[in-house]
């Protein structure tokens, strides 16, 4: 069977749904979003990552219409959209407090948009019914807001964005009112839904599980400014910098002079002590350089392993135990901290290592990331 | 038991200050005049026994209400009140609607100096706000001159003991209670509520047709009642800011009572205005209860 990937922002001949250009927006003396140029595609599942006062909320915004930016221009569907005010837009927005008209039955929270388009009665009726069913709400029609659960609202807000077919669906962290499981649960009803109608959907949130989960692209997103927009997996063993490998998932960091050797670089990080990672990178020698290591790329051994070029010595000072994992903390002589993480495959008694234990860490040629910066 | 206590404490309240009074009152209303201390008949007798209490409850009859409606003075001042207060509330709420919405869309720091320029009146005796209010709409008074002085009449206005006069005395006194309960329902109003009308396609007006107004229903229907409910029975600015033509419930009430020493009529007139606020008051509480139930 050939499958071809979903990877519009690969083909130079895609045409963009949405266009940032050179987008700026300030409050006052306070820089927002600093100078933005990126492209979201149609059919995208497109989220905005970051801590926090990142400038992720405001990209959002002024997609909405809410917002208009300082300087340059967004681009929906090639069209400038800064003159057109919010309720004349082809995007819609959830919002994260959901923003249900408390007044309204769910069945008239839907209609609400189909209404204010003056469409005829049997077409809102149907297309209402639609949504309805689309998030499985249809026995709960006639209720009001406050008589039904979290996770019901969740949906509503989502069918009442949905119900206008818009071009652009925009959600502003749809998951963060909901508990760990039901999250879970809403995240691939969500790709599913998405899936579905093929709209195009742009998600802020600062929960990274959730961005890794539903997006095609992930924007890491730091004081204004998109760091690396790529697939998750890109975005998690190709980072572009330290700020993204540190705030996707765990992460050990190493840093220390660079010495070309082979097809990449040795990092001396302390006396005599030097690691290797294979690089495309090209850097002058004795530039400082950082290894971005997964913890679950770290394999722990009580004896020195064989054949391998990369291993250290160090001592267990602590040990995040999470069920299934178990995340190793290894001091180094330096000081230095690298962290081990296993499965937990056999039971705890039997648990090769504990606090205080001199084990070895070794890791592939590969499994380290050197950054520049 | 403890929860016994507790709920004993408002009903004895209630029996003593409000049934104990009302039965008084009702009682008086089934009286005759007489020229005496207290100036009606009969008096409970206690020393007479059985036999003085039977004589004292053979001796009360409707008599009072039945002439409340033959002579047609008090159904036209109950009549002209009912419409007075209608269209009190409804100018109050006219004005006072665009206050408590500029109030709850001023700036945060801005809103508890706003809401004190709201009480501050209150700080003055009633009476005396409404004798000034004689002072400015006399024929003499401020209003007048400064029309004058700037030359928009050449005659002077009269306002003074009209109907216009009582409107604005009304309005004036008892827009805090209009403005208080509204602010307080557009204050929790979540601007994401707007924003989401306008992101489904409605302007700035129809999103406030469609969702500000409904949701400040309750503070709407609260205030109006807070207005009615008093004004209905007002006395001191009819008396005071009107004239010969503001017939009001509450004037008669007190010219039985004081200028003819008529306490069963008076107290007649009383019995029947309760009645018709009732009505009111148990919709207004119907309204706050349902409110309640809407937000647990």
């Amino acid at each position: 069977m050939n499958q071809t990937v979903f990877a519009p922002w690969e083909d130079p001949a895609a045409k963009p749904l949405i266009q940032f250009k050179n987008v700026t927006k300030r409050y006052g003396d306070f820089t927002a979003i600093d100078n933005q140029s990126f492209d979201i595609y149609e059919q995208e599942f497109f989220a905005l990552l970051g801590p926090s006062g990142c400038g992720k909320t405001t990209m959002m915004r002024m997609l909405a219409g809410f917002e208009t930016p300082t300087e340059g221009t967004i681009l929906l569907g090639g069209e400038d959209i800064a003159p057109i005010p919010p309720n004349k837009r082809a995007v819609n927005m959830m919002f994260q407090s959901y923003a249900l008209f408390p007044h309204l039955s769910i069945w008239e929270n839907i209609a609400f948009g189909l209404r204010r388009d003056k469409k005829p009665n049997d077409e809102i009726q149907a297309r209402v019914e639609e949504m309805l069913k689309l998030t499985r709400l249809t026995q709960f029609a006639k209720r009001k807001p406050h008589q039904i659960s979290g996770g019901q609202r969740q949906r509503v807000a989502l069918a009442r964005s949905l119900a206008k077919a818009p071009k652009l669906l925009l959600l502003d962290e749809p998951l963060g009112a909901l508990d760990a499981k039901l999250r879970q649960d809403t995240q691939f009803e969500l790709m599913d839904i998405q899936e579905k109608t093929g709209t195009t959907f742009v998600i802020v949130t600062h929960d990274q599980e959730e961005a890794m989960t539903v997006a095609s692209r992930v924007a890491v997103m730091d004081h204004g400014q998109i760091i690396q927009a790529a697939p998750p997996a890109q975005i998690y063993e190709a980072p572009n910098s330290v700020y993204v490998a540190d705030f996707i998932g765990d992460v050990t960091i190493i840093e220390g002079a660079v010495t070309a050797k082979d097809n990449g670089y040795d990092i001396a990080f302390a006396e005599g002590q030097s690691v290797y990672a294979e690089s495309t990178l090209n850097l002058t020698n004795g530039q400082t350089g950082y290894i971005a290591i997964r913890p679950e790329k770290v394999a722990i051994s009580s004896e020195k392993p064989e054949r391998v070029r990369n291993a250290v010595q160090g001592k267990i000072i602590d040990i995040a135990y999470l069920g299934n994992l178990s995340t190793y903390y290894v001091e180094l002589p330096n000081g230095q901290t690298v962290k081990s993480q296993t499965a937990n495959t056999r039971r705890l008694s039997r648990r090769s290592f504990t606090w205080e234990d001199e084990v070895w860490l070794s890791w592939t040629d590969t499994a380290g990331i050197l950054l520049e910066r | 038991m403890r929860r016994a206590v507790l709920i004993l404490v408002p009903y004895l309240w209630l029996l003593a200050l409000f049934l104990v009074p009302f039965l008084i009152v009702l009682k008086i209303s089934l009286s005759d005049t007489a020229i005496a201390i207290p100036p009606y008949t009969p008096t409970l007798d206690f020393s007479a026994g059985w036999q003085g209490i039977r004589e004292f409850f053979s001796e009360l009859d409707f008599e009072n209400f039945i002439f409340l409606t033959e002579d047609d003075l008090y159904w036209k001042a109950y009549l002209s009140s009912l419409k007075i207060a209608v269209v009190a509330t409804f100018l109050t709420l006219l004005v006072g609607y665009p206050m408590a919405y500029g109030m709850a869309n001023a700036a945060e720091h801005w809103r508890p100096t706003l809401m004190m320029l709201i009480i501050l009146p209150f700080w003055t005796s009633f009476l005396i706000r409404v004798y000034s209010w004689m002072g400015i709409l006399s024929t003499e008074g401020y209003l007048n001159q400064f029309l004058m002085g700037i030359g928009v009449i050449s005659e002077p206005l009269v306002i003074l003991n009209t109907n216009i006069a009582v409107y604005i005395g009304i309005v004036y006194t008892y827009l805090p209670f209009m403005i208080l309960p509204i602010y307080s329902a557009l204050e929790r109003l979540d601007g994401s509520l707007l924003e989401a009308a306008e992101d489904l396609g409605c302007s700035r007006l129809s999103a406030f047709w469609l969702v500000t107004i409904p949701l400040s229903k309750g503070g709407i229907i609260a205030g109006c009642f807070l207005v009615f409910i008093p004004t209905l029975g007002e006395f001191v600015i009819p008396s005071l800011l009107g004239g010969s033509e503001t017939l009001m419930i509450g004037k008669v009430l007190w010219e039985e009572f004081f200028n003819n020493r008529d306490w069963p009529v008076a107290s007649a007139v009383a019995v029947i205005l309760l009645l018709i606020l009732i009505i009111p008051i148990v919709l207004f509480q119907r309204n706050e209860q349902k409110q309640r139930e809407a937000e647990g």
